[in-house]
């Protein structure tokens, strides 16, 4: 009698154990950033959209001139379809500077990324904006 | 007896709390990985691509001022636009230390960073340069990039004149333009001759005509009536980035 006791508490406490166990094993194997690839992918790709509309300074013009309706057209060409983005462009002051949002959709709440960049104008009067480029995978 | 059931309680006591803090382990997780989810915005700007695009944005600085000192403003912009430059490099760096500086060329024939030459000589030169070292260090990477930028609008003129009777000559101006020893685009071109110590463009009557070969050259010709044996040109050249330069030549007989 005394002995089944014992092995029916030395079954409970290996239960015990493996329950324990298998939650560490879960917590190890769950996946902390499941879209951390894309999510970096999404980064590059956002960079270089910058970059091809700065590449000869149509960028800064466009920011200057204050052509939100270009800037998000050009975005929405460099951009692959699927992505979506919301740009807000900011002076020396950090103080935003598009009066319009400029996006093409919702960010959905996920694994949405941010970009920052800076340029510069090739203006006569050079001025210099930092560029806040939000991207996510739609849908 | 009493004794026996609360040791086989123990057990079972033993099991629940390992199912409590299994749960609690459990959803402590899922709540980790929720608030990750949902406000995690990545801010990653690589560091390579913040390198390129301040690269880009130094370039701009420099064009800018080049075309605003070119076109009259005063010699000091540059420097006071790769300051403000500068300042908002090294603000607007988030993940560590960003520091810019330049350096304009004081060597001869640059002055402050630029050098403006509109010659007589059929050969007109408005450049700027400045050389740069970033210095980024931050989250246990250190990068020093160094780099320089020259930007050289320049403009070669030739011309010639057939006297088609008497005093009335038909000019033909050549034109070259470039951009960094490259052939480039004008925005704008205007020519002027010298008729009775006065610059004057070809009027109406003159049959100006410009061709463009859409290369860089252009070929101007029009009709002046001046009694010299020779005809003084002068050409004004605005670029596609808004950088002036001009280049005078004297038009001979063929």
């Amino acid at each position: 009698m005394f002995n089944q006791k014992g092995q029916i508490r030395i079954i409970e406490a290996f239960l015990s154990v493996a329950v324990i166990f298998s939650v560490v094993l879960v917590s190890v194997t769950f996946p902390f950033s499941p879209n951390l690839a894309r999510q970096r992918s999404l980064t590059v790709i956002g960079t270089q959209a910058l970059m091809e509309l700065d590449n000869n300074g149509t960028l800064g013009s466009l920011i200057a001139q204050e052509n939100w309706t270009l800037i998000k057209e050009s975005l929405g060409i460099l951009l692959p379809v699927g992505v979506a983005f919301n740009l807000t462009v900011y002076d020396e002051s950090e103080l935003p500077v598009n009066s319009v949002i400029i996006q093409n959709s919702d960010l959905l709440g996920g694994g949405s990324v941010s970009v920052r960049y800076v340029c510069a104008t090739q203006s006569q009067v050079v001025r210099f904006f930092v560029l806040r480029l939000q991207l996510a995978w739609a849908g | 007896m009493t004794q026996l059931r609360r040791r086989g309680k123990s057990g079972q006591i033993l099991l629940i709390a390992a199912f409590l803090a299994a749960s609690l382990l459990l959803s402590a997780e899922l709540y980790v990985f929720d608030v990750g989810r949902f406000s995690g915005e990545v801010e990653s700007v690589s560091l390579s691509d913040f390198v390129l695009a301040v690269k880009l944005g130094s370039r701009h600085v420099v064009v800018g001022s080049l075309a605003n000192v070119s076109n009259g403003g005063s010699g000091s912009v540059l420097e006071l636009n790769l300051q403000g430059w500068a300042s908002v490099v090294g603000e607007w760096y988030q993940f560590g230390k960003g520091v810019l500086n330049y350096t304009l060329m004081d060597a001869a024939p640059y002055s402050s960073g630029v050098w403006l030459y509109w010659g007589t000589g059929g050969y007109g030169v408005s450049s700027a340069y400045a050389s740069f070292t970033h210095q980024l260090s931050g989250q246990g990477i250190t990068a020093d990039q160094s780099y320089s930028m020259n930007i050289t609008s320049s403009v070669f003129v030739e011309s010639v004149f057939q006297r088609i009777g008497g005093n009335r000559k038909r000019v033909n101006v050549t034109v070259d333009a470039l951009n960094e020893a490259e052939p480039a685009l004008a925005e704008q071109l205007v020519i002027y001759y010298r008729l009775l110590g006065v610059w004057v463009t070809p009027g109406a009557g003159s049959g100006y005509t410009l061709f463009d070969y859409g290369n860089g050259t252009y070929l101007a010709s029009f009709e002046v009536i001046i009694p010299a044996i020779t005809v003084e040109i002068s050409t004004h050249v605005v670029d596609g980035r808004g950088i002036y330069v001009s280049a005078n030549a004297t038009s001979v007989e063929t």
